[in-house]
């Protein structure tokens, strides 16, 4: 049972009272469709990341072994020292959308693969193969960066989803019991005090009758 | 605003992400240093996407947890698997959604 607030058994509180808890409800029939609308499309960015996690991460294996290739064909140091050497200037666009009122972020990422000649690594003294791993790095790297917007966007989603299920909680499950609780004992108080009246008057009209 | 991007990682998925134009890089020995990057990166305004193996941030622990979830809407921070596909048991978006929805979620492909 909700703890009562404490008000004045009046008529005026009563009235104030009833348009508070309208107002609750109205409150939380809103959040709870907001929260159901979230639900909906957390789920969304869920299986769109599920798709782009297994294409990712596939990609990235090809990499790794093409780079594995890299490393046996032109030699360690020289791959590494050629990964020095590269132009390593990719930019990504990143912005801010909002769903519902959620800052979730954008990214655009432009054309990510580049021909071995901008590279920027010298060509002689390496090989098609490092071309090859560099190429797939370049791949692999576009879908990470697609991963890292969608999973971000689920983060967002789900900490408004966390704070409006509080909301939607503690309106209902504390406040808006605790209001009614309240309604009713004024209610009570109000009628008790009608029959006392109700019985004061009885009480003083057959004195008065006795009387004469 | 555009943005760069950073990897964290073992020398493998460093050469390889460097390769592909990542722009800023650190190769993971120990893990003051590599707390040390991470402040920088994290605190760059250039950095728009953070990329860092499974196994470097398993090895970082409770205090990168603390850094991803108290940081900013940038950069993005995503976890990716190393040379050998190692990806941590812990899915951290499963763990987030198991508390916030109460319940286990497994998302299977149509048809399966």
């Amino acid at each position: 049972m909700a703890i009562a607030l404490a008000v004045s058994p009046t008529r005026m509180e009563l009235l104030k009272l009833k348009q508070r808890v309208g107002l609750a409800q109205k409150g939380h029939d809103l959040l709870k469709e907001k929260m159901d609308a979230l639900v909906i499309e957390f789920f969304e960015v869920l299986r769109r990341i599920q798709e782009a996690r297994m294409k990712a991460f596939d990609q990235l294996s090809v990499a790794h072994r093409a780079l594995s290739m890299g490393f046996a064909v032109v030699g360690t140091l020289e791959t590494k020292q050629a990964s020095k050497e590269t132009k390593r200037e990719l930019q990504v666009e990143i912005s801010t959308r909002h769903i519902m009122g959620i800052a979730v972020p954008a990214v655009e990422v432009g054309e990510v693969e580049r021909s071995a000649l901008v590279r920027g690594y010298g060509l002689h003294m390496t090989s098609s193969v490092l071309d090859e791993a560099s190429r797939e790095f370049e791949r692999a790297l576009k879908l990470l960066i697609e991963l890292a917007e969608l999973e971000a966007s689920a983060f967002a989603i789900v900490r408004e989803l966390e704070k409006t299920k509080r909301r939607v909680n503690a309106l209902e499950y504390i406040l808006i019991p605790r209001l009614r609780e309240a309604l009713k004992f004024i209610m009570m108080r109000l009628d008790e005090m009608e029959r006392e009246n109700f019985t004061r008057l009885k009480r003083i009209k057959a004195m008065m009758e006795k009387r004469e | 605003m555009s943005y760069r991007i950073a990897v964290v990682g073992d020398q493998d998925t460093v050469t390889g992400l460097a390769l592909a134009g990542a722009t800023y890089t650190h190769i993971h020995t120990t893990n003051e240093e590599t707390f040390a990057k991470l402040n920088e990166f994290f605190d760059s305004e250039e950095i728009g996407v953070l990329l860092i193996t499974h196994r470097v941030a398993e090895e970082l622990g409770y205090d990168f947890r603390r850094m991803v979830r108290t940081k900013r809407l940038l950069p993005l921070v995503l976890r990716i698997p190393d040379k050998t596909g190692y990806v941590s048991k812990v899915d951290e978006l499963r763990e987030i959604i198991r508390r916030t929805v109460g319940a286990e979620i497994m998302i299977k492909k149509e048809g399966s």
